[in-house]
């Protein structure tokens, strides 16, 4: 049991272009999809179990897997292989065969297991000889195994013939990561976005690349980007107003803080005032707001309602939710002034 | 620091930190360490780091949070005779055991707080099934240069384990999957009614 080394760090990068889940695109779900995925991901777990427990299903099991693309390698290695080994369960398939051996594929690389990746691989390009989407899992393979160098030059090859093929771009950005460049992933995530501007993932990954090298204006500029194409989208807003929050301590500047507090504000209307980190968010920019104000003509100062109502709705929550933690949040906003 | 500053870290502590560690293994995590300081006699103090509290899993950066976090985290172990003496991190990829400027600013605040804080620096390579009384952390401390330095590469073993099985015990939880079940300020953060004070871990 250890940490992810490398290569399943890499692995981990984009790995929604292909058919498994990003942790980047996990953390912006929104509300509403993440009740459907929770909903879906309450029947995954209980066909899981009856798969498990050996009560069938497995078929059904992998492919909403697939669909959701849920990161469960080794239960999806385990029964995808026994479905691929027992002839007469495979015969089944029919089409589905193949994405079947896709899949699996994925899921040894994700466990280690390159030789079972290997053997799908050589399966799959027998039976299609030449395609660049078995190219990709040749490619992807190689960077399992760390071979980076390779990797990028099986890469290059595919892009000779497909210079437009957006899953390949990506996945030269994954392998620039997991060495730890960041700033050549960066450089080519910018090259990427030049030409396929509307790729959000992309967007996603390139602004927590910023926030992790603390370039948090130019990870507020990805927010912005993505604010524009999908301006309903609550955790956009609320990534915003961090990011902005954070460009304060570094470059400094009110504007900054009234952005981050406008758009906590906003992440609260569209979340119903929901959102724990929103209000916690209004709480803090309100207060280093009235810091930096201090002294400075009443106009300037802020003088809305918002951070009484934040501290007011988190008391409320709280209360109802986490009453054993209450009194540390009410004697955290009385600290704070926001308590009157 | 001139005297001796010796550092010893409880059972629960460790193995809250790493099981932390585990369960977000594809990001950074990071939190605080809560202990006192003891005065053993003459010149040496150890300081006993008797608990942990996981803040995050995901931005690191984020000071806003930190703050939050600072401010409910002291205030409750108050109560135990415990304060904010350092901070732990663990990089993303598992081959990076530099202490990264996030890591360092964060020390550099808390320091002001608690001069000898300690800064833990996890490198979490395949845990071997050894039961050695080591630690499987980094321990780093401000010098008065103002820079973080790491200690004990010169042979002096500052930083050890209070329970000596320690190791074995965190082995036998990560075999059960424990670290499903830590909660961090991160995971409160989205759903309040988790606790980050990780109550019933150990049960």
């Amino acid at each position: 049991m250890t940490r992810l080394d490398p290569p399943q760090q890499a692995l981990s990068s984009f790995v929604s272009s292909f058919t498994l889940f990003s942790p980047a695109e996990e953390r912006f779900a929104g509300d509403r999809v993440r009740m459907v995925r929770a909903e879906e991901a309450a029947r995954l777990d209980r066909l899981e179990s009856q798969v498990e427990n050996g009560g069938g299903g497995a078929s059904e099991y992998l492919c909403l897997v697939g669909k959701l693309k849920a990161r469960r390698s080794d239960k999806v290695l385990k029964h995808g292989l026994s479905i691929l080994n027992d002839p007469k369960a495979r015969s089944k398939l029919g089409g589905e065969e193949w994405t079947l051996y896709e899949q699996v594929a994925f899921a040894a690389m994700d466990c280690q297991q390159h030789d079972v990746a290997k053997d799908c691989i050589a399966i799959l390009s027998k039976e299609f000889p030449g395609s660049t989407r078995v190219g990709r899992l040749e490619g992807l393979l190689l960077e399992a195994k760390g071979a980076w160098a390779e990797a990028e030059k099986a890469y290059e090859r595919l892009l000779e013939d497909n210079p437009l093929d957006q899953l390949i771009h990506k996945r030269k950005v994954a392998i620039a990561k997991a060495q730890g460049d960041l700033s050549s992933a960066v450089n080519l995530l910018n090259k990427y976005l030049e030409i396929f501007m509307a790729d959000h993932d992309a967007w996603r990954e390139l602004a927590e690349i910023y926030m992790s090298l603390q370039m948090y204006k130019q990870a507020a500029f990805c927010y912005e980007e993505l604010i524009l194409s999908q301006p309903t989208v609550p955790p956009y807003h609320l990534a915003y107003a961090e990011a902005s929050g954070l460009v304060l301590y570094t470059i400094g500047g009110l504007e900054n803080l009234q952005t981050a507090k406008k758009y906590y504000a906003s992440t609260i209307t569209l979340t119903g005032g929901k959102n724990t980190r929103a209000l916690y968010g209004v709480c803090l920019c309100s207060i280093a707001i009235n810091q930096l104000t201090k002294g400075r003509n009443k106009e300037e100062k802020d003088g809305s309602n918002l951070q009484s109502l934040a501290a007011e709705a988190l008391q409320r929550d709280y209360k109802e939710r986490a009453p054993k933690k209450l009194p540390l949040v009410i004697s955290m906003l009385k600290n704070m002034k926001l308590n009157s | 620091m001139g005297a001796e500053c010796y550092y010893e870290v409880s059972q629960i502590a460790y193995i809250k930190l790493v099981l932390h560690a585990l369960k977000h293994r594809s990001a950074a995590v990071n939190g605080l360490l809560l202990g006192r300081l003891r005065q053993d006699g003459g010149a040496t103090a150890t300081v006993e780091i008797a608990d942990t509290v996981p803040l995050s899993h995901s931005q690191i950066g984020l000071l806003p949070a930190l703050e939050l976090a600072l401010i409910q985290i002291e205030e409750h172990f108050e109560a135990q005779g415990l304060s904010v003496v350092g901070y732990y991190h663990a990089n993303e990829r598992h081959d990076d055991v530099e202490l990264g400027n996030a890591a360092k600013k964060i020390g550099d605040h808390i320091f002001r707080y608690f001069p000898r804080a300690a800064l833990d620096n996890k490198k979490l390579e395949r845990m071997q099934p050894s039961k050695s009384r080591d630690p499987v952390v980094q321990l780093y401390t401000r010098d008065s240069s103002k820079s973080w330095r790491q200690t004990g590469s010169d042979g002096s073993n500052q930083l050890t384990l209070k329970e000596p099985a320690a190791n074995v015990v965190l082995l036998d939880y990560i075999s059960s999957e424990k670290w499903q079940e830590i909660v961090d300020f991160d995971d409160h953060l989205d759903d309040i009614s988790k606790d980050w004070l990780n109550p019933g871990l150990f049960n």
